[in-house]
């Protein structure tokens, strides 16, 4: 009843050039993919707007594509359309099995991967696996393309490295062999819940030994991070219990958790090491 | 033949029933497919074009003198028509259900953030919206009492200050000589225990939809518990007479008892609206204004002293029980009494010393939950009960057998049980089909590795009616129309457990021996005769005695104009499932005997008023009659924790239920395993989050978790003992509420189990229990 959207003006661009040439005539206006998150915040007048740019049916946003080197995703695709992709499962497996951990079906059929992605929540799941890969975000604006690096995107809380018209485009990774991966998410239960911590691990093992990883959580900080330090600890050396421990007893070292409703800084940084050693015990092989 | 109108003539035939036809069979709800196609119609289906619109304004204090209401600026807003204030209110502002201290509009103080100050009424929803935010509090602050403990000492901060204490109510209970007892016991076991609030989620909010002059009455369509109670509020709030009043409970989607609390405030609010601008108007609550305003379940801590003998015999208990109330007393002198009453658990205890203490604190009411004040003691009593047969060396399940209620037993308030006491056989049948005593020592054993496992029992009582010597009765109305259908009227609603849409429907068809289909029940409205509320397991026990009754009496009319028409013993007259034989010669339809009766001059319309008999409580002695019949459970529990996350799973529920008769096997069971999942989300996973203003942090479902499938344990199908209840529908008792109260001390009970450690807080949300299995680890 009382959650009628307030009333405002509503756009369907059809190509990217309209949407980002409405984006910059209209005073407080947004893009909308999917809604989720947007239409609940717009709902309860946490966000406040005149108008809403809806891009999710611009072509060029949407789709999974093996592009030889590199996958690419449309930032409108939709949560449930990864899941269910063969190049995702076949090239990006630490993705899917972090989207499979978000909302429900219904939800995952409406929210999209931009979407989850510049909402900038601290606790946004396909955070974690993009910062594991490397990913690249390709921004659109009325000066054109760039790229930014999947690590240089969230630069606050809730906040991006977009400018205020741009549109995210694209995610671009460059597949690489990865002996092992794993997204383990601690939540308040068992599913359709923000994570309290979630850990992503990807990571590189010949003949035991590390030759390469990546360690990305959500929840124990501002934005999504990398855990660069318990990557330095263990790249290069040979796979052992004793180096899972002190790799994970160095991401509860770089984490900078907060008491919140969800949860309290403690319990964050405790799971953070334990998250971590799960994680990486899985992603090494030895679990 | 004579003509049986005598109740419990009535009720005592219907009570031997040997074969029935449809009472005791799964037989499919009328709404179901209604609800599943979702044409069913809830509060804001009734909602037509030209309504006005209704919010209510919070207060966001605590605790504060009100200087001002200011609305000036919301009512800039030329689509916004008036904003309601104490001020408005014709008749009393006073709505207190247990004692006067509860206004429905905020006056003279504001007790909790939250509370409801004023109704805005507009056009349209945008308006309301923005029109809520317009209004304004002139305050003076004061200071502001959280904790139950601090609240109970203080003088000099008193939330209500004509009581002059923040003990809003005491309770007691009395009985032999606990000294005496205690030094009687071999074994003694000490703890405190804490448990949280829980908020109802039902999925509609609160809602009312108030329509002057319908029927030249004030109606009001409102998510309410009990139609007969909003008429009486709505009443004193306009100050009509109560035969001015309608009130109407469509479906409604859900309501676990927290609209018997809201539901008439709600229904009253709306109705001031609609009152004073002549026009229908719809008030609906946010999910954020529903969980910021309405009571939830009771904090309580529990201090418990208990002792027992070296042959295993309970010899002593001592209890107190401080239930935080929050900024009003609401029902929560009855939720107390409740606790109080059910302080030992299931057993025979010869000595007993029970206090409680509700008590005033600058946050949410507590108010009425399924289970009322039962769960948090049940938790308590039952973490005693193993710990006391631990120290003895004894199995859990032994020890409780052996203290167990029977026939004959007398209660801690010193009631004799006469009959109706199945929980013995119940919890034995269990044990074994549970395979309790292999798994137990199982577990223990294996008490290693990073994921434990448990498994634990707990049984539960719960009395049926209200406490003590409150009047409680039953009543409906029946009335056969000419072609055979029937109409059934009763005050119980549909809120989603099916007692109209199944159970009245069995008891009447059974009863007059017509098909079911016949059968359509008008429920939830005040043009039925007062029912009582649908709350307290009573739709189908206490609340049914009346259409048993109704039913009965036309029954036995039936019978006696066929007797004396064709001349025949009663033995000789069959009627049923619609198929009427009269000795061995005269077959008939149910219609065709309708329209013979009719022709004749038998009278095919009945109510069926039973008021319930009790005995009498002494207060000040503490002793007494406690409640007419007691449903009973046992349910075992097995989970398993992972201990370095601190995450509980149940695994697994076995569920024995002495409820009497069971009218219908599937509601039943749809209840239990609902009550169980609501169980295993108190327990595990909801909890509300204060601010430093008493604020609830987490008004909304991102952050209120409640749970879902992923949560859900296999769930065994439920034992039965049918300890028929001489007063009962056909002997059944209350199952509503019954499954969620042993569910925080059996998941308690199992999670001590697989870690060794003993819980006495809850909720054991991951976090808690890592703080306890962090020591387990090092």
């Amino acid at each position: 009843m009382y959650y009628k959207l307030p009333k405002i003006d509503y756009y369907r661009p059809k190509t990217l050039d309209e949407a980002i040439r409405l984006l910059r005539e209209i005073d407080n206006s947004r893009v909308i993919a999917g809604g989720t998150d947007l239409l609940v915040d717009m709902k309860t007048s946490r966000v406040r707007v005149r108008a809403l740019v809806d891009i999710s049916s611009i072509p060029d946003l949407r789709g999974i594509e093996d592009l030889g080197r590199t996958i690419r995703i449309g930032a409108a695709t939709r949560l449930q359309e990864l899941i269910e992709s063969n190049v995702v499962s076949q090239n990006l497996p630490l993705l899917k099995a972090a989207v499979e951990s978000m909302g429900s079906w219904q939800i995952r059929n409406m929210a999209t991967i931009g979407g989850n992605l510049c909402n900038a929540s601290p606790a946004a799941d396909t955070a974690p696996p993009l910062l594991a890969y490397d990913a690249e975000f390709v921004v659109i604006g009325s000066e054109g393309l760039r790229v930014i690096p999947s690590t240089k995107f969230f630069v606050g809380y809730r906040k991006t490295a977009l400018n205020p018209c741009e549109i995210l485009k694209e995610i671009l990774v460059k597949k690489s062999e990865w002996s092992g991966w794993s997204y383990v998410k601690l939540g308040r239960r068992g599913g359709f819940t923000l994570s309290v911590v979630a850990v992503a691990v990807l990571a590189k093992v010949i003949d035991g030994v590390v030759y390469d990883v990546r360690i990305a959580l959500n929840s124990v900080a501002p934005v999504p991070i990398r855990a660069y330090k318990a990557e330095e600890v263990v790249r290069g050396k040979r796979v052992s219990w004793s180096l899972i421990e002190e790799a994970a007893n160095t991401v509860a070292g770089e984490v900078t958790p907060i008491d919140d409703v969800r949860s309290t800084s403690w319990y964050r940084r405790e799971m953070s090491y334990q998250l971590a050693k799960d994680a990486l015990a899985k992603a090494l092989g030895v679990a | 033949m004579i003509v049986v109108e005598d109740p419990r003539t009535l009720i005592r035939r219907w009570l031997s029933a040997e074969s029935c036809i449809v009472v005791g069979k799964s037989i499919e709800r009328s709404d179901s497919l209604e609800k599943a196609l979702g044409r069913a119609r809830f509060v804001e289906d009734y909602l037509e074009e030209g309504y006005l619109f209704a919010r209510l304004a919070l207060a966001k204090a605590p605790h504060a003198r009100i200087k001002k209401i200011d609305y000036s600026k919301a009512l800039e807003d030329p689509k916004v028509l008036r904003v309601f204030t104490y001020r408005d209110i014709p008749g009393e502002n006073q709505v207190g259900y247990a004692v006067p201290d509860q206004p429905l509009l905020a006056e003279g103080k504001v007790r909790y953030y939250g509370e409801a100050v004023a109704v805005v009424v507009g056009k349209d929803p945008d308006s309301v919206n923005s029109a809520v935010e317009n209004v304004f509090l002139e305050i003076e602050p004061l200071p502001a009492l959280f904790d139950p403990l601090e609240a109970m000492e203080r003088g000099d901060i008193l939330i209500h200050e004509s009581l002059g204490s923040n003990i809003a109510f005491r309770t007691k209970v009395r009985k032999g000589d606990v000294e005496e007892g205690f030094s009687k016991a071999d074994v003694v076991v000490e703890n405190t225990y804490r448990t949280h609030h829980q908020e109802h989620v039902y999925l509609e909010p609160e809602a009312a939809l108030a329509i002057p002059d319908l029927e030249n009455r004030m109606t009001v369509i409102a998510t309410i518990q009990y139609p007969h109670l909003g008429q009486k509020i709505v009443s004193k709030v306009l100050g009509l007479p109560s035969s001015y009043i309608k009130i109407i409970a469509p479906y409604i989607g859900g309501g676990f008892g927290g609209k018997d609390d809201e539901g008439p405030l709600v229904a009253a609010r709306a109705a001031l609206a609609a009152y004073h601008l002549r026009r229908p108007v719809l008030l609906y609550y946010t999910r954020e204004d529903s969980i910021q305003t309405h009571p939830k379940r009771e904090a309580t801590v529990i201090k418990y002293k208990s002792g027992a003998s070296k042959d295993g015999k309970l010899t002593a208990i001592e209890v107190t029980i401080i239930h935080d109330s929050g900024a009003y007393a609401n029902r929560g002198p009855f939720i107390l009494w409740r606790a109080t009453m059910h302080a030992s658990g299931p057993y025979y205890v010869p000595n007993a010393k029970v206090d409680g203490y509700c008590v005033y604190t600058n946050k949410v009411p507590q108010g009425s939950f399924r289970g009322f004040g039962n769960p948090s003691v049940q938790f308590a009593a039952e973490s005693q009960m193993d710990q006391l047969a631990e120290k003895l060396g004894l199995d859990p399940v032994e020890f409780r057998l052996n203290n167990m209620l029977r026939v004959g037993s007398d209660t801690i308030t010193g009631q004799v049980l006469t009959s109706s006491v199945g929980i013995h056989e119940a919890l034995k049948k269990l044990s074994a089909v549970s395979n309790w005593r292999v798994k137990r020592l199982e577990y223990s054993e294996r008490r290693t590795g990073r994921t434990r496992r448990g498994i634990g029992v707990a049984v539960a009582w719960h009395g049926n009616s209200t406490s003590r010597a409150v009047p409680d009765w039953s009543n409906s109305y029946i009335h056969i129309s000419r072609d055979g259908s029937v109409n059934v009227y009763t005050g119980i609603v549909e809120m989603g457990q099916g007692s109209p849409s199944s159970s009245h429907r069995q008891l009447v068809s059974e009863i007059l021996g017509c098909p079911i289909d016949k059968v359509k029940v008008v429920f939830g409205t005040t043009d039925a005769p007062d029912t009582g509320a649908t709350h307290a397991s009573r739709g189908t026990s206490v609340g049914a005695i009346g259409i048993v009754v109704a039913a009965g009496r036309i029954r036995s009319r039936l019978e006696s104009f066929l007797s004396e028409y064709y001349n025949v013993q009663r033995e000789e007259i069959k009627i049923s499932d619609g198929v009427v034989i009269v000795g061995n010669k005269i077959k008939m339809s149910w219609e065709e005997l309708v329209a013979l009766a009719y022709s004749k001059g038998v009278d095919l319309s009945a109510t069926g008023y039973f008021f319930l008999p009790k005995g009498t409580f002494d207060d000040d002695a503490g002793r007494g009659f406690a409640y007419p019949a007691f449903s009973f459970i046992a349910i075992i529990v097995e989970v398993e924790v992972d201990i370095y996350t601190g995450r509980v799973k149940v695994l697994e529920v076995h569920p024995a239920l002495a409820i009497g008769r069971v009218i219908n096997p599937d509601a039943v069971k749809t209840q239990v395993e609902g009550a169980i999942i609501q169980g295993i989300g108190y327990t595990l996973m909801e909890k509300l989050v204060f601010a430093d203003d008493g604020r609830i942090v987490n008004d909304n479902l991102t952050d209120y978790v409640i749970p879902t499938s992923h949560e859900t344990p296999v769930i065994r199908n439920a034992i039965f003992v049918e300890d028929v209840w001489d007063y009962g529908p056909f002997g059944a008792k209350g199952v509503g509420e019954m499954a969620f109260i042993p569910m925080p001390a059996a998941i308690a009970n199992a999670v001590s189990h697989a870690l060794g450690v003993r819980i006495t807080e809850l909720p054991l949300t991951p976090e808690k229990v890592y703080s306890i299995t962090k020591q387990l680890v090092g």
